[in-house]
């Protein structure tokens, strides 16, 4: 049934351009080193605010470094980013969702209200209050991003279990006595899979976005090391006369959001029956 | 229906009091507080007068115990004075001996957040409602697929890039919008048409901005709303009575589709206003986001306290709010509600 979901989220156009364009980003991130010469890092007075040319394929910035270079490293940050953070946030999510839907009771009560009061509170602003505090790194903006983000798939992981509990395969197993861990790691969590992973997916976008915003007030990854928001924020400053500083990397961010997303809609909508029926 | 307000805004009060300690916690379990911040500006200030600071602000009990403090404070609504900005209030005005009026922060600050976040937020719907019922209308076909890549576009923009862009193709290049602020110089001798003009003028960009980021899941929302009602018995009832076309999409699909919308506008409050942070830092328009921004940096706690509370506070009636307007528009609900 999986296999069936991603195929027909596939045969959509638009779902297809974005698995393709989060695979041309991956590939890209992956082979950095392969694809270009130059070091992301290295400063060269010779070579200041150089225009896009066939030497330095999209310019140099206001130490001589090469844009390229840094757009390439800089997506392996923002990706790794985005993926360790929604991780985080769906390894959370699925323990507390499964424990709150398998176990129900006070538990149940106790999660739900605490992801009321997180749901609550604007994110951005929590996340920029702890940011501040912690010494801004890669790792920490992670862990931030992961454990303010988890509350989505809780509910998701919740509701699947809640009806995935009445169902006669389930009460089967229950009957011929499967314990709670069986029941729970080879009947309810397999079942639940799929919508977690279009939750997955959509995360990654909105966590893609999260960084770079960070990044661009200053607080996010920091230099030397390049991400895409602080490549955008050193460009800020040249925006007059080095175009091409601001242009790229709001383009990437824009270009891995947008692959992200349409992905993540076309196999919500494959998987949701309703729009199945034309 | 009175009862069922009364239980919502009573049950606000343990909500809100776990957002404060949730907060409250987070900013103190980080290591620092306003102490090393002022210092890393005077270098004469010597670890006796921070201890002394310290000992003013109680930053030297325990965590719970300044909780404590907080909280019973918040029983008579008193937010305090901030930290870093010579004692103002942080929520409401306050008069000192000599009949002076200190103004607010946050009283200064909210107005001019809610009103960018209600300009965008109508943006939105008049520009989501079509392009959601005109996808819907097409599903699949050459129109469906272009609206959704354009809200897709939209939503994956990165604010603070188009902000940029705008800003420097409006107002640098062009000149044709002020580029930053709220008001400009001469405000105080202006009218009150040429005011209104002129703060519509400053806050266009920033609305333009978050409508078009936040355009993508309204009208998602409406278009999927649609094709579920279109798919409806009573729709196909209508057809098969010989309705017009027209008749039985804005009469009868139309508003059925419409009812949720009301839920996700109460749940895209928090949303907005965490978005205000970027957008009122790039443009210096001095609301809640850049007051917060601010605040963080100085380590000010009373206000980022108050801000945090205030915002959550909105937030859960934000949501009462949509649900009461689901139950008045949905008389299924309203029975439900009350039963």
């Amino acid at each position: 049934m999986k296999r069936n979901i991603f195929i027909q989220a596939l045969s959509n156009p638009l779902a297809f351009s974005g698995f393709i364009i989060i695979i041309g980003i991956l590939l890209l991130a992956f082979l950095a080193p392969l694809i270009t010469p130059y070091d992301p890092n290295a400063i060269d007075v010779k070579a200041i605010l150089l225009s896009p040319s066939s030497q330095h394929l999209m310019g140099t910035d206001g130490l001589g470094r090469d844009v390229f270079s840094r757009m390439l490293f800089g997506a392996r940050i923002s990706l790794l980013v985005g993926m360790v953070a929604v991780g985080i946030a769906t390894a959370i999510g699925i323990v507390l969702g499964a424990i709150s839907g398998y176990y129900r009771g006070w538990v149940d009560i106790v999660i739900m209200r605490t992801v009321d009061v997180m749901l609550s509170i604007p994110t951005f602003f929590l996340i920029l209050a702890v940011i501040a505090f912690l010494t801004p790194s890669i790792w920490n903006i992670m862990i931030v991003i992961g454990l303010t983000s988890w509350m989505g798939v809780t509910r998701l992981v919740r509701a699947e279990f809640l009806s995935l509990r009445g169902r006669e395969f389930v009460l089967a197993a229950q009957t011929l006595g499967a314990k709670d861990r069986r029941l729970i790691f080879t009947h309810l969590l397999p079942n639940s899979l799929t919508p977690i992973i279009v939750s997955s997916v959509l995360g990654v976008a909105s966590a893609v976005l999260i960084e770079s915003g960070l990044s661009f007030l200053g607080l996010g990854v920091q230099a030397p090391q390049a991400s895409w928001g602080n490549i955008l924020t050193d460009g800020k400053e040249y925006i007059q006369f080095a175009w091409w500083l601001s242009l790229f990397p709001g383009l990437a961010i824009l270009i891995t959001v947008l692959g992200y997303n349409l992905l993540g809609e076309g196999l919500r909508d494959a998987l949701d029956p309703r729009s199945a029926k034309k | 229906m009175t009862k069922y307000l009364l239980k919502r805004l009573f049950w606000m009060v343990p909500l809100l009091v776990g957002i404060s300690l949730v907060s409250f916690l987070i900013m103190h379990l980080a290591p620092g507080d306003i102490t090393t911040s002022e210092a890393s500006f005077n270098p004469k200030a010597s670890e006796e007068s921070r201890q002394k600071l310290r000992q003013i602000y109680h930053l030297d009990e325990p965590v719970i115990v300044q909780y404590g403090l907080w909280l019973k404070r918040m029983g008579t609504l008193d937010f305090g004075t901030s930290f870093a900005t010579h004692q103002r209030p942080v929520f409401w005005e306050t008069k000192d001996k000599d009949g002076n009026v200190n103004k607010g922060m946050i009283q200064q600050a909210l107005p001019i957040t809610l009103m960018i976040n209600l300009l965008s937020l109508g943006l939105i719907i008049v520009a989501a409602l079509p392009l959601g019922v005109i996808s819907a209308l097409t599903q699949n076909r050459p129109p469906d697929r272009a609206i959704t890549l354009f809200v897709f576009i939209g939503f994956a923009i990165p604010s603070f890039w188009l902000a940029l862009i705008l800003m420097y193709w409006t107002g640098v290049v062009h000149d044709w919008l002020p580029i930053s602020g709220l008001h400009s110089l001469d405000y105080e001798n202006m009218g009150w048409l040429a005011k209104i003009v002129d703060t519509l003028q400053h806050v266009f960009l920033p609305v333009f901005i978050s409508g078009l980021s936040g355009l993508a899941g309204i009208s998602l929302f409406v278009r999927n709303g649609m094709l579920d009602v279109l798919h409806q018995d009573y729709i196909t009832t209508a057809r098969a009575k010989g309705l017009s076309e027209n008749t039985v999409v804005y009469g009868h699909a139309l508003r059925n589709a419409l009812l949720p919308l009301i839920t996700i506008l109460g749940l895209a409050i928090p949303g907005l206003i965490g978005g205000s942070v970027i957008a009122e830092s790039i443009f210096a328009i001095p609301g809640m986001g850049k007051l917060f921004y601010d605040a963080v940096l100085m380590r000010d706690f009373p206000v980022i306290m108050g801000i945090l509370t205030i915002g959550s506070a909105l937030t859960l009636l934000g949501n009462l709010l949509a649900d009461v307007a689901y139950a008045w528009a949905d008389p299924r609900v309203r029975r439900g509600v009350v039963q």
